[in-house]
């Protein structure tokens, strides 16, 4: 296991420089631990654009957040979140929401192409939750995607 | 890219839609002063440079440096809100502002303006809004409620993503009205407004952040009419539970009140001048025609948008209403109770009730039903209660309470 932890903090430091979340992301659980031992093939990774968005992908499916860094460097405190609504089909790059905070409305861009299956209800009534680790509570979108091996495309 | 020919003749017709002559003349500069109302820095646009400009990535940088050093300066010739805001998506969509960040003054005829997450029925008098004639727009940017007016003068502070610094363009502000007014006592608060004498507010925030862009906008406040937009900001509405972003309502001043000699056009160049100096930049403000598609192209499209009923209206977050209000039957009160969930703008929920002594409940439930579904809309409403009302039965009475009962639904919306 502490073999694995140590390949884990150098795929981290590669993947995602500006995000310590990662790594929490295998301090979670048993259960990740046990899906990474699996294979590769299975391991479910968190990719981060240039633009804070990250995403998760799992049979096919994305989940979309924000990372931590863009949360606390560009956002700081999220009073709303708008998110375009399921059915939405989305090429890479649109936009499908925004968050605001302190007068600021910042866009939020697709990383993935695909149709946007399910949004985070609780953002309305909780929109501070985005601040949560991205594939937590604080997920914004879950989309189909049109192409699951896109996800080696975004760069890291 | 045109061809040098192409490019004169886009210049040549630009003019002629701007009404000034190609050349500039003296004829041409007092077309110009007589068009703006100003004689101070304001000079014809040269389209060519204009089109240059505009069409980002395909222009070689020797063409950009030629016509813009450090920073660019525009004035909006129209006082359209619509027109104006889809000058801020424009540039925010289709320019590359990297080195080139961009100044945008504008004024617009009496409007309000609500952030993109706000609740129009929450933040103004919509009842009043359609008995005066004055526009409501929701803009892409976050924030407040504001009313605009001729004596009010929106500025932009176009830059890239990286260069985006809201506090650094309100202490420009600053430094150019104490340059024409050094004894100013104006301060930017945490919330980005700006306070005259500590108390009074003269200026209110917004931004926009996109991909690689961002734009920074605020309102100055020179010769408004204060006692309208008091009226005009405040909610009649009753009952609304909303999680759409609140304003933050402020005693405000007009600068001009404080010194009779800050008009817009004063106000205007003295942040013009700062701003020039600021970016080492040419002292110029460039006139802009918004509804040129040969400067915009696509541009009349986005100021379309921002007039639909889908975006103004449509884009108000969840809301619900819970709300009663009396209606006079045989000298005394009875009181209707008015429960109503709206999403996307439109009815998802409704309950109005009434005693059935009153009005039969059968009627009262065909209402409900029909109401669900429509847009949260006196047109609207007018029109499905008048289809409604050749359904019940040819009774004067009932006629009348269900005109009553309808205009009082009418007047929450």
């Amino acid at each position: 296991m502490v073999i694995m932890r140590a390949v884990l903090c150098s795929l981290c430091a590669v993947l995602a420089p500006a995000a310590p979340c990662l790594l929490r992301a295998w301090q979670l659980g048993a259960g990740v631990i046990r899906t990474l031992c699996m294979g590769l093939a299975l391991l479910s990774v968190c990719k981060f654009t240039e633009k804070h968005e990250c995403v998760t992908t799992e049979n096919g499916v994305g989940t979309v957040g924000i990372s931590n860094f863009a949360q606390e460097e560009a956002l700081g405190n999220v009073v709303y979140c708008s998110l375009l609504e399921v059915g939405t089909k989305l090429n890479k790059q649109d936009a499908f929401g925004a968050l605001e905070s302190v007068k600021a409305a910042s866009e939020l861009y697709s990383p993935l192409s695909g149709e946007v299956s399910e949004i985070n209800e609780a953002l309305s009534e909780n929109p501070g939750l985005v601040s949560k680790f991205c594939y937590e509570d604080g997920w914004l979108i879950k989309m189909t995607l049109s192409n699951p091996s896109a996800l080696d495309e975004i760069s890291s | 890219m045109l061809a040098l020919r192409g490019r004169d003749m886009v210049a040549r017709k630009a003019c002629r839609v701007l009404g000034i002559g190609s050349a500039f003349s003296s004829s041409s500069h007092r077309e110009a002063v007589r068009k703006t109302g100003s004689s101070s820095m304001l000079i014809p646009f040269s389209m060519k440079n204009c089109f240059q400009l505009l069409c980002n990535r395909q222009v070689p940088t020797a063409g950009f440096k030629k016509t813009v050093k450090n920073g660019f300066i525009i004035h909006s010739i129209s006082n359209d809100v619509y027109q104006n805001l889809a000058v801020e998506d424009w540039i925010h969509d289709h320019m590359n502002l990297e080195d080139k960040p961009i100044l945008f003054f504008w004024r617009n005829s009496p409007s309000v303006v609500i952030g993109r997450h706000q609740n129009p029925w929450q933040e103004c008098n919509l009842n009043l809004m359609r008995e005066e004639g004055i526009k409501l727009a929701r803009r892409r940017s976050g924030g407040g409620a504001v009313y605009h007016d001729m004596g009010n003068i929106n500025l932009t502070f176009f830059t890239t993503k990286k260069k985006y610094d809201r506090m650094e363009n309100l202490k420009l502000i600053v430094r150019a009205l104490n340059a024409i007014h050094p004894q100013l006592d104006v301060q930017a608060t945490k919330r980005f407004d700006l306070l005259l004498d500590g108390q009074f507010k003269i200026s209110g925030t917004a931004s926009k952040i996109g991909r690689t862009t961002a734009y920074h906008h605020c309102t100055l406040l020179c010769s408004t009419d204060g006692t309208f937009l008091s009226s005009l900001l405040k909610s009649p509405y009753q009952g609304i539970r909303s999680n759409a972003t609140a304003s933050i309502p402020s005693l405000v001043k007009n600068l001009l009140e404080k010194d009779p000699t800050l008009t817009c056009e004063v106000l205007m160049n003295a942040v013009a001048t700062e701003y020039a100096a600021y970016h080492q930049t040419d002292n110029h403000i460039h006139l802009i025609n918004p509804t040129d598609e040969t400067l915009f192209p696509g541009i009349n499209s986005k100021a379309k948008e921002l007039q639909t009923w889908e975006w103004i209206y449509g884009k108000t977050p969840k809301f619900s209403i819970n709300t009663s209000f009396n209606v006079l039957y045989e000298q005394s009160h009875l009181n209707i109770k008015v429960f109503i969930d709206i999403k996307n703008g439109k009815i998802e929920i409704c309950n109005i009730e009434a005693p059935d002594h009153w009005l039969p409940l059968e009627i009262l439930d065909k209402l409900n039903s029909s109401l669900v579904g429509s847009k949260f809309c006196p047109t609207e409403t007018t029109m499905l209660t008048n289809i409604l009302l050749r359904t019940c039965p040819q009774d004067h009475k009932l006629h009348s309470k269900w005109n009553i009962l309808c205009e009082k639904i009418k007047g929450i919306m």
